[in-house]
């Protein structure tokens, strides 16, 4: 066993770690290059290598890692008999290892090296293999191996040599390479193994995003069939409702007719009683009349088959109409019914029937839900000046806010404890949203419960509607036949498949002293005409088998009876189509306007009514 | 954790161990070449060490346990392509390996396992 040198000259080559086992492998190999660059033949390398391997690994697992210094020593040359070198000036240079471990040091070193107990075959393996072999172990300090073995070299190598061996080594030694790939390696079949489950969750995702998507799909095309049959039912409803609508019309212009005959007492005087009795038949039948005819008119706008008929008017001629219309229905004097004209209105340009019946809707209304205070109509120019606002303020018992929007529903009725004292159609609203929409405007409400509401409709100033067709008064239409003087012995034909109508026609026109004629439908009215020549016929349009645009087509169409007034006495509402297909009529009486003055005024104009003297 | 690879010929396994071995790895080889035997009932274990420069104690031990455990699981282990210098340095730390069979390179050590399973074919056939 070799003491350290008496001035050993040490020229430190490298340094590392003991931490873990990749640090042992690392270690040794670095040995073993070491050792070949210092040109140590193979045998030697291994065996160095090998050295450093028992020992680094001892100080791993026994002293818990450590570290390992390469170095140089020249030292005076000692032994120079024994070496058998060639002379290199006294000097010999070693290679050395120095290892260092934390551990607690070897308890009995000595029996330890003679391999007597303990685990010291690295020790002594060691020991074998290297010139040069320190141990010295303390619990203080761990355990210090410093190993030994002569350099081959014939030439001594020169510091410089040395320094550029360590900084080479120095470079490798930053990081392994093949450890470096290795990691590199292990790192990248991470991220891909990470990419392939990312990749398998994104095609697991894209598969659900396309069932979804097909849902969405299936479900898009059930919402489209649901609303075309939503469409489909709305369409159905307003045909039924127009419909149903002429149907009750019919029989109520009869009960309104024959219930004013009556109150006419034209056929014997009435007793109080009866009188009575038949004035509730008669406002039972108003009140019925009022509810189809909404019922129609929400229909029309719903299909869309209104026709607006706008002219020039002014603020002034419209409140001017209401207020007598409505001042009547004005019955509580709790309530004021004001009009309140703002100034420098414009003057208007819209269907003053469609405004006039929003605002009635909304007056009628206010009145019924209010008890005492007013009911204020007013109207003025919004701000922009490009609409006016016609509110009706009332100071009645108010609407929750949940309401707001649900009192424009149809059919909807609120309960309250006024609603029972004034029936009402439900229908007043939504016809007056409806009607504002068709006008190009719309409704607004403010209310508070208890603080009365306010309706306020919105319509464009300048008119800006395009005026539709409008025809003129529908009673002024078609020529009328001249027919000179007013014979008594005339005759009329009455052709209406109703019976209770012909019997209301007949009571208004047999103060003429013409003779009467009736027909029940088209067909026999027809033969009638052909076979009489009557002076005048009455023409109902809604007949079976033959109706009354085919038999006023024929008669317009006989050269021997296209002279022959007619008159279409009809419940239809008539559109603007109907009314070309009866241009060849002398006139169109509405049935529900049927009276016996508007009856005589067209008896005068035909020349056929009791002498000329009512003309 | 890497791996060394256990290839199956036949009745034989083949081990090449390329790399310098870390301690871990020496115990996974042993682990994984018991469980292969038990799984291929392999008879022979052909062991080539030719790219390794150093065998120290441990790598050493290890090699004369993976041969004890072939050897109780009927299966021959033959090392083959050992170095000089490694076998020097073996020799030198006192390791004489003496429960391993050795041959000089891969066909050698191949006929020695053949010669074993032909004999085992031969009892087997009896």
């Amino acid at each position: 066993m070799q003491q350290a040198g008496t001035s050993p000259d040490l020229i430190d080559l490298a340094g590392y770690p003991i931490r873990n086992e990749n640090d042992i492998v690392l270690i040794r190999q670095q040995a073993q290059r070491l050792a070949q660059n210092l040109d140590f033949d193979r045998q030697d390398q291994t065996r160095i290598a090998t050295a450093v391997s028992e020992i680094v690994r001892n100080a791993l697992q026994h002293g818990g890692g450590g570290t390992i210094k390469f170095a140089i020593e020249e030292r005076a040359e000692t032994e120079r008999a024994e070496t058998g070198r060639a002379d290199t000036g006294g000097m010999a240079q070693y290679l050395l290892v120095d290892i260092q471990d934390h551990g607690p040091g070897i308890a009995h070193l000595q029996d330890v090296l003679q391999g007597r107990g303990g685990n010291a075959f690295g020790l002594i393996a060691a020991r074998r293999l290297m010139e040069g072999f320190d141990i010295d172990s303390s619990r203080a300090t761990g355990t210090r191996v410093v190993m030994k073995k002569r350099l081959p070299r014939s030439q001594s190598l020169q510091e410089d040599d040395l320094r550029a061996l360590a900084a080479s080594l120095a470079v490798r030694s930053a990081e392994e390479p093949a450890a470096l790939v290795q990691h590199l390696n292990h790192e990248l079949a991470l991220c891909l193994e990470e990419l392939r489950s990312r990749q398998e969750e994104l095609e697991r995702l894209n598969a659900e995003l396309e069932d979804t998507n097909r849902g969405v799909v299936a479900l898009y095309s059930e919402l489209d069939d649901k609303a075309e049959q939503l469409k489909q039912a709305s369409e159905l409803k307003s045909r039924f409702l127009s419909n149903m609508g002429h149907e009750f019309r019919t029989p109520l212009n009869s009960v309104l007719a024959l219930s004013g005959l009556l109150l006419d007492e034209l056929d014997g005087g009435l007793t109080g009683e009866q009188a009575r009795q038949v004035t509730y038949i008669r406002q039972a039948a108003e009140g019925l009349t009022e509810l189809v005819n909404d019922l129609l008119d929400l229909a029309k706008v719903e299909s869309g088959n209104v026709d607006l008929r706008p002219r020039d008017f002014t603020v002034h001629e419209l409140f001017g109409g209401l207020r007598g219309m409505l001042k009547p229905l004005s019955l509580n004097d709790e309530v004021n019914l004001i009009f309140d004209e703002g100034r420098d209105l414009p003057p208007l340009r819209t269907d003053m029937g469609k405004l006039s019946q929003i605002l009635r809707n909304f007056i009628s209304n206010a009145l019924k839900f209010t008890e005492e205070g007013e009911v204020r109509v007013t109207a003025r120019l919004t701000p922009d000046r490009r609409r006016l606002a016609f509110a009706v303020r009332d100071t009645g018992i108010g609407i929750a806010p949940e309401y707001h929007e649900a009192v424009f529903d149809e059919f909807l009725q609120l309960e309250n404890r006024l609603q029972a004292r004034h029936k009402g159609t439900g229908l007043g609203l939504p016809l007056s949203r409806r009607l504002a929409e068709l006008l190009g405007g719309e409704v607004m409400l403010e209310s508070r419960l208890g603080e009365g509401s306010t309706f306020t409709l919105y319509i464009p100033s300048s008119g800006g509607h395009a005026p539709a067709a409008a025809p003129g008064p529908a009673q002024a239409e078609g020529p009328l036949a001249p027919s000179p003087g007013a014979p008594a012995d005339k005759t009329i034909l009455i052709i209406d498949d109703e019976e209770a109508f012909r019997y209301v026609l007949r009571q208004l026109i047999v103060d003429t002293g013409c003779r009467i004629l009736e027909a029940n439908d088209g067909v026999a009215g027809l033969k009638m005409i052909g076979e009489r020549h009557p002076d005048a016929v009455f023409l109902d349009l809604q007949m079976p088998a033959m109706n009354g645009y085919q038999v006023l087509e024929k008669v317009a169409g006989d050269p021997a009876l296209k002279d022959i007034p007619v008159v279409i006495c009809t419940s239809s509402v008539l559109n603007p189509a109907d009314r070309d297909r009866l241009a060849a009529a002398t006139a169109i009486l509405p049935k529900n306007e049927l009276t016996r003055e508007v009856v005589s005024a067209m008896l005068n104009q035909l020349h056929l009514a009791k002498g000329a003297t009512n003309a | 954790m890497d791996r060394i690879p256990i290839l199956q010929m036949g009745r034989a396994l083949l081990i090449t161990i390329q790399v310098d071995m870390h301690d871990q790895l020496a115990l996974a080889l042993e682990e994984d070449l018991a469980a292969k035997i038990a799984s291929s009932g392999a008879r022979g274990v052909l062991i080539d060490i030719s790219s390794l420069e150093i065998i120290d104690s441990f790598i050493g031990r290890m090699l004369d346990n993976i041969a004890g455990v072939s050897r109780l699981m009927d299966a021959e282990t033959v090392v083959v392509g050992m170095r000089p210098a490694v076998a020097i340095t073996l020799v030198e730390l006192g390791l004489s390996l003496s429960g391993v069979r050795t041959a000089l390179n891969v066909d050698r050590g191949m006929a020695i396992i053949q010669q074993r399973l032909h004999d085992y074919e031969i009892a087997d056939g009896d």
